[in-house]
């Protein structure tokens, strides 16, 4: 077997065992979907109080934000593979990954690959349900370009994950996952349209990824106006791709480098 | 006292160009500062192919550090170890194809996945090739008795079961080097003679067992070798 078929079997082996441990809880996916469709009738009824022209005609607010929030729970779960890994780390799990062949670096990216590969599935439901139970108009022909934005996005955001695995490999600290979940997703445009903020804030929109993946999936799905050009935004966001995958990587791989030295490697 | 009898010649310290395993002038601090003080001073240890090195000590005088040394989990602050003529830094992947590690405890299980899955899922990581991953799944299972679990999950193991499936884990893929820390934990006879039985298959294909349990434990397989750590180094027992 080729070195690329061996590690891609492991981290899809990786996948199937997660996805299994996950099914094993028979609720979960359930309460996740109750709990997704209370968050978009708030945001239903919210968006019969914006007024038209605010985002476009009366309702499309709602369109708006549904994009936001199932993107957003993309960017939470990518983020969140940093406790995963805290939790291999307590029950003794990393110390399998990491002294099989497949190696730390391999096996993170295994380890933080189903939750983001389930999230992106799950956000494309949450998408179809909200367009038949809502009435969501949803444009047809961009489902198949908005599925490629959404897995370009997803590999940002996932690159973004490693980064915080690394921090907590390297430093036992998570470094405020949840605070910059928060912060990306508001400054990103998950809820009300860039041009809103300040201006001397708005430059950190155009630094992050999670950007342009909404305004594109937003453009695609629902037809609102992109924030810039289209072929702009797409450079942008295969730039951060470009960029963020190598730098991850190498960032992760320096972090296990020194926790192997410092001897922290398994602590948590 | 299963094992194979030991060939009296592996009872010398064997030369370096046929060891299997170098550790060679190991050391390793722990602490920071004032506080920081060697656990491992300057470890020397070559094991040859079809041998079996026993190593004892008193609780915190190293030896798990030394088998996590020997699996890379952890750097030396100096030295190095070669498996077969190859460091980890070398080529990772081909490093750990040639270890099995089990470590002391009983970590390291996925409370909801079953026996099955679990070795399956350790023979992928191990990269055993599709042709060959079922017969070493369920040639595992049999080494430890385990096939009449197998779709049993982890956390309705019993503590002994646990441990054997740990071991199956730690064999599936058929390892030239096995690192055992204090692997009689939970196990009863049954289980010891299975374990016995595994470490024969080891040597049976030239390889090489480190056994590291804490001073005065009782051991239940046949040294070709016996050391002991004691301030950071190591000595005949």
């Amino acid at each position: 077997m080729s070195s690329t078929v061996c590690y891609l079997g492991a981290v899809l082996a990786t996948m199937k065992r997660d996805a299994l441990i996950f099914v094993s809880y028979r609720l979960r996916v359930f309460s996740q979907a109750v709990a997704m469709l209370f968050s978009l009738t708030i945001f239903y009824y919210v968006g019969k109080l914006v007024p038209a022209g605010a985002i476009g005609p009366h309702g499309k607010y709602f369109a708006f934000a549904v994009v936001g929030i199932v993107t957003t729970a993309v960017l939470t779960s990518a983020l969140g593979s940093v406790q995963i890994v805290r939790m291999e780390l307590m029950q003794g799990n990393f110390e399998r990954i990491l002294i099989s062949p497949l190696g730390p670096v391999w096996g993170v990216v295994a380890v933080v690959a189903f939750p983001i590969a389930y999230s992106t599935v799950f956000a494309g439901v949450m998408l179809a349900l909200a367009s038949l139970i809502f009435g969501v108009p949803l444009h047809v022909g961009g489902i198949a370009p908005a599925l490629a934005v959404g897995l370009l996005g997803a590999l940002c955001l996932a690159c973004i994950g490693l980064l915080f695995v690394a921090a907590l490999i390297a430093f036992k600290s998570s470094l405020g996952a949840t605070w910059v979940i928060a912060g990306l997703s508001l400054l990103g445009g998950a809820y009300f349209p860039l041009r809103l903020f300040p201006g001397w804030i708005r430059w950190t929109s155009d630094v992050q990824p999670y950007t342009p993946t909404v305004d594109l999936l937003r453009h695609l799905l629902v037809g609102t106006r992109p924030v810039q050009a289209v072929w702009l935004e797409l450079i942008k966001l295969a730039g951060f791709a470009a960029l963020l995958m190598p730098v991850s990587i190498t960032i992760l791989w320096l972090a296990v480098k020194l926790s192997r030295h410092r001897g922290t490697i398994m602590e948590f | 006292m299963s094992r194979l009898q030991s060939d009296p010649a592996l009872s010398q310290m064997p030369e370096r160009r046929n060891a299997l395993v170098v550790l060679d002038g190991i050391w390793r601090y722990w602490g920071r500062g004032k506080d920081r003080w060697a656990v491992l001073r300057g470890i020397d240890l070559e094991v040859a192919p079809g041998m079996v090195t026993g190593i004892s000590g008193r609780n915190g005088a190293g030896k798990t550090t030394l088998l996590r040394i020997a699996t890379a989990i952890l750097a030396p602050d100096a030295g190095t170890v070669t498996v077969d003529g190859i460091t980890s830094d070398g080529n990772w992947r081909e490093y750990h194809r040639r270890i099995g590690f089990l470590s002391a405890g009983d970590r390291g299980l996925y409370a909801r996945f079953s026996v099955r899955g679990h070795l399956d899922y350790c023979a992928r990581i191990a990269f055993i090739p599709r042709d060959r991953r079922g017969q070493a799944v369920e040639d595992a299972m049999v080494r430890f008795g385990l096939t009449d679990l197998a779709a049993r999950r982890a956390d309705r193991l019993s503590q002994g079961q646990r441990q054997r499936l740990r071991l199956a884990l730690t064999l599936v893929h058929e390892p030239q080097v096995l690192l055992l820390d204090e692997p009689r934990n939970s196990l009863d006879d049954e289980g010891l003679a299975m374990l016995s039985r595994a470490i024969d298959e080891v040597l049976a294909r030239r390889g090489s067992v480190i056994w590291c349990s804490p001073a005065g434990d009782e051991e239940s397989v046949e040294f070709d070798r016996r050391l002991i750590i004691e301030d950071g180094v190591l000595r005949p027992a």
